[in-house]
């Protein structure tokens, strides 16, 4: 239905070697930059496998100027977009960044962006790093 | 005297069960949208002087001789205008395959025309389909429009100054008379658009 890039397998990191990482990201998409458009939007899900809550404040890329956490809201027939200031994923939970809802905004490419690096972050605090191959 | 009693009550029989059927038959209503809302009397179009995507003038009058499926949005945003360009793109593309007559064209109208300039918007609408045809243009120009069929946009300002908009997320259904004939409310599918436009553009 769209078109999309998907990303390829991606690299995680954790800031805790040896530990299994609290959150594990899977089936990064992210759509095509349309010509005229500056903006894109990045899908993927998230799991906790930690014991504790785990609360992602921000999302940032090398590869982009801006990256932000939104939801489009649809209310009383308006879409509206939301930046989202934090989410909040309970332990054990897995939550979806996914068409219509959730989307990370990257905006204004700093150049190519045929890989691309999703740090994931707590307050100042790596989370996790998503490295991938842009496909396609 | 009983064999003819019998006789008689099949004949009642078939004959109650053939006026059922009939009835049945006469009553079947018309196939009706699954999504789409037809409205009451259909609205025509108010007067606009707008852009199409190739700088030439867009008017009420663009939207005569054919059927149109209209959606107001921008090209800075990342998730729901796509998602609904694609939708109706690959909707007319199974009509097209299926040989729908007529095939109703898409339609973009920015509400944000401050960025989406003609340039901007062919180089959009083209990467979804060659057959869309965006329009832009003047704030007040956009807003006789807008008002006149009831569709809400507002600009939303991020902390950094930068800004999204709001906007109704309706498809309008447009007849070859320019008139406002029926709508799809969000959220969008490519089944409810296949499904429904056949029926709203030939009654079938």
């Amino acid at each position: 239905m769209r078109s999309v890039f998907v990303f390829m397998a991606g690299l995680l990191l954790c800031g805790c070697s040896g530990e299994p990482a609290p959150l594990v990201a899977a089936d990064v998409v992210l759509t095509k930059i349309r010509p005229g458009a500056e903006a894109r939007a990045g899908y993927f899900s998230l799991t906790n496998t930690s014991g504790e809550p785990i609360v992602i404040t921000a999302v940032s890329s090398p590869q982009f100027e801006a990256v932000e956490m939104h939801e489009s809201v649809l209310e009383d027939g308006v879409s509206r977009m939301r930046a989202l200031e934090k989410v909040t994923i309970a332990p054990d939970q897995t939550i979806k960044f996914e068409p219509g809802g959730r989307h990370l905004m990257l905006m204004r490419p700093t150049g190519a962006t045929g890989t691309v690096t999703l740090h994931f972050l707590a307050g100042e605090a790596p989370l996790l790093s998503v490295t991938a191959a842009v496909g396609g | 005297m009983g064999l003819r009693n019998i006789f008689i009550a099949i004949v009642a029989v078939f004959a109650i069960g053939m006026g059922a059927w009939l009835s049945y038959q006469l009553a079947v209503p018309p196939p009706t949208p699954r999504s789409a809302t037809v409205l009451p009397a259909t609205a025509p179009l108010p007067d606009f002087a707008l852009l199409d995507q190739h700088g030439n003038a867009a008017t009420r009058d663009t939207f005569h001789g054919q059927w149109d499926l209209v959606f107001f949005g921008f090209t800075n945003c990342p998730d729901v205008c796509p998602l609904t360009l694609q939708a109706l793109a690959s909707a007319r593309k199974e009509l097209l395959e299926s040989d729908q007559d007529p095939l109703p064209r898409i339609v973009l109208v920015s509400v944000d025309p401050e960025r989406d300039t003609p340039a901007v918007m062919n180089a959009y609408v083209s990467s979804f389909s060659n057959d869309i045809l965006g329009v832009t243009g003047d704030l007040e120009e956009l807003q006789k429009l807008t008002k006149g069929l009831g569709i809400f946009f507002a600009k939303s300002f991020a902390e950094d100054g930068n800004y999204s908009m709001d906007h109704s997320a309706a498809v309008l259904v447009i007849n070859p008379e320019a008139e406002l004939h029926s709508l799809f409310s969000a959220p969008h599918s490519i089944e409810d658009f296949v499904h429904d436009l056949p029926i709203l553009t030939t009654g079938m």
